[in-house]
C-alpha cells in the first residue's frame, strides 16, 4: 500500500452540522478525502457516521456547512445528482432490487451511462444493441471481479446475506463512481466474509483507483486497510489522521476503544 | 361444439378488454410500488377527453373526414393524459418519495375523487359516444366445419387486437430495455435507485404517461362499446381479479388473468348458469380472485416475496 499514489484532496467536507428537531447528530464537522484512499469514519452507535454519508451523498441536507467535490461546493445536493457527479454508495440495511437478477441489478447500475432513446431501446436498433452489449460486458467484468459469477441469473433476495452485499457493492461500482461510500460493508458477516469484503474493497481501490470512504464497527479492519481514518463520537470529530496516530489518541482511546490498547 | 367455441372467442375477446385495465393497475404498481386507484378515473378521464374532442375537431377546425378528426382528437387526448401524468407528479407523487406503500395509496384514492369531478366539469358530465369506425356487424367463420358456422363479433374482435398488439409493445418495453429496467428499480427501492442516478421524477412522469395511453386506448374501446359515461370509471373494478390473479407485477399476468377472467365468466354463465339461476358472470371473476388469494397470492405470474425474517 506505500506504493499507492495519493493524489489531491478531491471531497472536502466544511462545518457540517446536521440537527433533528432538538437532536444534534452532526456538530461541525470537517475532514477531506484525497483522491485514491482508503478514508474511514469509526465512532461508536449513534456518533453520526451514517448521517454523515447521507450528507454528502444527498439525501440529508445539513443545515450548516459545504461539501465540495472536485472544485464545486455545494450545500444541497439530491442523490440523483450525487450520482451524475460520480459518487456511488452501498447500503448498511440492503437495498438491492430484489426482485431482479444479478445482472439486472447491476445493469441498472449502468443506467446514467445508457444515451440511446426509448425508441431505439424498444426497436432493439443497432446502435442501441451495440451499447447495450458493451455495458452488459463491464457489467461480467464485475461479476467476474466480485466471484459471483453462478449467481448472475438469480433473483438477488433468494441470494445469502453475503452475496447480497457483494451484489451491493457490484451495483455501485457499476456506475464507474470516483467515489464510493460504503456504509458498514462487513456488517453482519462472519470471519471468512469480512475477509472476502476486505480484499474486494483493496482490489475495488488498486484495481480501478476508485477513492473509497468507509464507515465500519469492525476496529481490526478499519486499522488494517485504511489510509487515514475519522473519529466521531456524539456528532462531534474527535481524532482524524492515519490508523497509528488515532490509536494513540487519548480522547479518541477514551471514547471509543477502551482502556486495553 | 360450435357454440361452445363461440362462447369461447365471446369470453377471449372480452378478457383482452380487461387486461388493457389492469395493464394500467401492473404498469405503476411495476414502476413505483403504488396500487393506483385512480386507473378507473383516469380510464374515464381520457375517454371523456376522446369523446369531446371528435365532438370539437369538426365542429371547431372544420376537419370533417373521420378518421383525421379521430386522429386528431387521440392525439389530444393523449397530450392530456400527459399533463395529468405530470401534474401528479409534480403536485402528489414528488412529495411522497421514500414514503409507505399504503401512503401512496390513499394518495391515489384521493386523486381518483379528484379526476372523476374534475373530468366531468371540464368535459360535461351527459353520455358521449366515440365512434372510431369498428365494425359492427356479426361475422361468421368457420362455417365450412360447422352447421351455420360461429359467430363472431367483429368490434370485439378488432379492440382485441389492439389490446394484443398494445400489451406486446409494452411486454418489450419493460423487459428489454433499459428504462424498462430502471422503471422496475424504481418499483423495488426508491432510494437506492436514486443512489445509482436513476432520475425518479423523470421515471415517474414516463410510467404515469404510459399509463395514461393505455387507460386512453381501453377508454376509447369500452367508451365505442357502451357509450361513454360516469360508469366507465368502475370498469376498473372489473379488472381487480384479473390483477390478483396474473399477479401485480406481471404484465404477461394481466392478459392470461384477463383472458382466464373473460373466458371463465363467459363459459360459466352459459354452462353453469342455468343451474343456479344465472346472473354468474357478475361475481364469478370476485370468487375466483379469492380463491386465488388463498391458493396463490402473489397471482400467477407475479413475483414470489421473499422476506427475510
Amino acid at each position: 500500500m506505500a506504493t499507492k499514489k495519493i493524489g489531491d484532496v478531491i471531497l472536502d467536507v466544511k462545518n457540517i452540522s446536521l440537527s433533528f428537531g432538538g437532536v444534534k447528530a452532526l456538530t461541525d464537522i470537517s475532514f477531506n478525502v484525497k483522491e485514491h484512499e482508503i478514508r474511514a469514519i469509526i465512532g461508536p452507535n449513534g456518533a453520526g457516521k451514517s448521517s454523515m454519508l447521507n450528507c454528502i451523498n444527498g439525501v440529508y441536507t445539513p443545515q450548516q456547512g459545504a461539501i465540495t467535490f472536485r472544485g464545486k461546493t455545494f450545500s444541497h445536493m439530491d442523490s440523483h445528482q450525487v450520482a451524475v457527479m460520480g459518487i456511488g454508495r452501498t447500503f448498511q440495511n440492503l437495498a438491492l432490487f430484489k426482485g431482479m437478477s444479478v445482472i439486472d441489478n447491476l445493469m441498472t447500475g449502468r443506467n446514467l451511462k445508457i444515451k440511446s432513446g426509448l425508441l431505439m431501446q424498444a426497436l432493439r436498433l443497432g446502435p442501441a444493441q451495440r451499447e447495450e452489449e458493451f455495458h452488459r460486458e463491464k457489467v461480467e467484468h464485475i461479476i467476474d471481479f466480485l466471484e459471483i459469477q453462478a449467481f448472475r441469473k438469480t433473483p438477488v433476495g433468494q441470494l445469502p446475506y453475503g452475496l447480497q452485499k457483494r451484489v451491493d457493492l457490484g451495483r455501485a461500482l457499476a456506475m464507474e463512481p470516483q467515489v464510493l461510500l460504503l456504509d458498514e460493508p462487513m456488517a453482519g458477516m462472519n470471519v471468512e466474509e469480512k475477509q472476502d469484503m476486505c480484499r474486494f474493497v483493496l482490489d475495488v481501490n488498486e484495481e480501478f483507483g476508485t477513492t473509497i470512504v468507509l464507515i465500519e464497527h469492525d476496529m481490526g479492519v478499519v486499522m488494517d486497510i485504511s489510509d487515514r481514518v475519522v473519529v466521531l463520537d456524539y456528532g462531534k470529530k474527535i481524532g482524524d489522521g492515519t490508523p497509528d496516530e488515532v490509536r494513540n489518541n487519548e480522547e479518541v482511546i477514551s471514547a471509543y476503544l477502551g482502556t486495553s490498547h | 361444439m360450435a357454440f361452445f367455441l363461440e362462447t369461447l372467442f365471446g369470453g377471449l375477446m372480452a378478457g383482452m378488454l380487461y387486461s388493457l385495465v389492469a395493464l394500467g393497475f401492473v404498469l405503476i404498481y411495476k414502476a413505483s410500488g403504488v396500487f393506483n386507484f385512480a386507473q378507473g378515473a383516469m380510464v374515464l378521464f381520457a375517454a371523456l377527453a376522446m369523446a369531446r374532442f371528435s365532438e370539437w375537431v369538426p365542429l371547431y377546425l372544420g376537419i370533417s373526414n373521420a378518421v383525421a378528426a379521430n386522429l386528431i382528437a387521440f392525439v389530444g387526448a393523449a397530450v392530456v393524459m400527459f399533463i395529468v401524468a405530470w401534474t401528479i407528479e409534480n403536485l402528489v407523487l414528488r412529495h411522497l418519495v421514500n414514503q409507505e406503500g399504503t401512503t401512496l395509496l390513499m394518495a391515489t384514492l384521493g386523486i381518483a375523487y379528484f379526476m372523476e369531478g374534475l373530468g366531468q366539469s371540464l368535459f360535461g358530465s351527459s353520455i358521449y359516444k366515440i365512434d372510431i369506425g369498428m365494425p359492427k356487424d356479426p361475422m361468421m367463420i368457420l362455417d365450412r366445419v360447422f352447421d351455420g358456422g360461429i359467430m363472431i363479433n367483429q368490434e370485439d374482435l378488432y379492440a382485441a387486437i389492439i389490446a394484443a398488439t398494445l400489451v406486446a409493445l409494452l411486454s418489450v418495453f419493460f423487459q428489454k430495455t433499459a428504462t424498462g429496467r430502471a422503471l422496475r428499480a424504481v418499483a423495488d427501492d426508491h432510494q437506492a435507485a436514486q443512489s445509482i442516478g436513476i432520475p425518479l421524477n423523470h421515471i415517474w412522469v414516463i410510467v404515469w404517461c404510459v399509463a395514461g395511453v393505455v387507460a386512453l386506448v381501453a377508454g376509447m374501446i369500452w367508451g365505442s362499446k357502451l357509450g361513454v359515461q360516469f360508469s366507465l370509471a368502475t370498469i376498473a373494478l372489473r379488472a381487480l381479479p384479473v390483477v390478483i390473479l396474473g399477479g401485480l407485477t406481471s404484465v404477461p399476468g394481466a392478459i392470461v388473468g384477463g383472458l382466464i377472467i373473460g373466458v371463465g365468466e363467459k363459459l360459466s354463465e352459459v354452462f353453469l348458469g342455468p343451474y343456479v339461476g344465472g346472473g354468474i358472470e357478475i361475481w364469478f371473476a370476485y370468487v375466483l380472485a379469492l380463491g386465488f388469494l388463498l391458493i396463490r397470492p402473489q397471482g400467477l405470474f407475479g413475483e414470489k416475496i421473499i422476506d427475510r425474517v
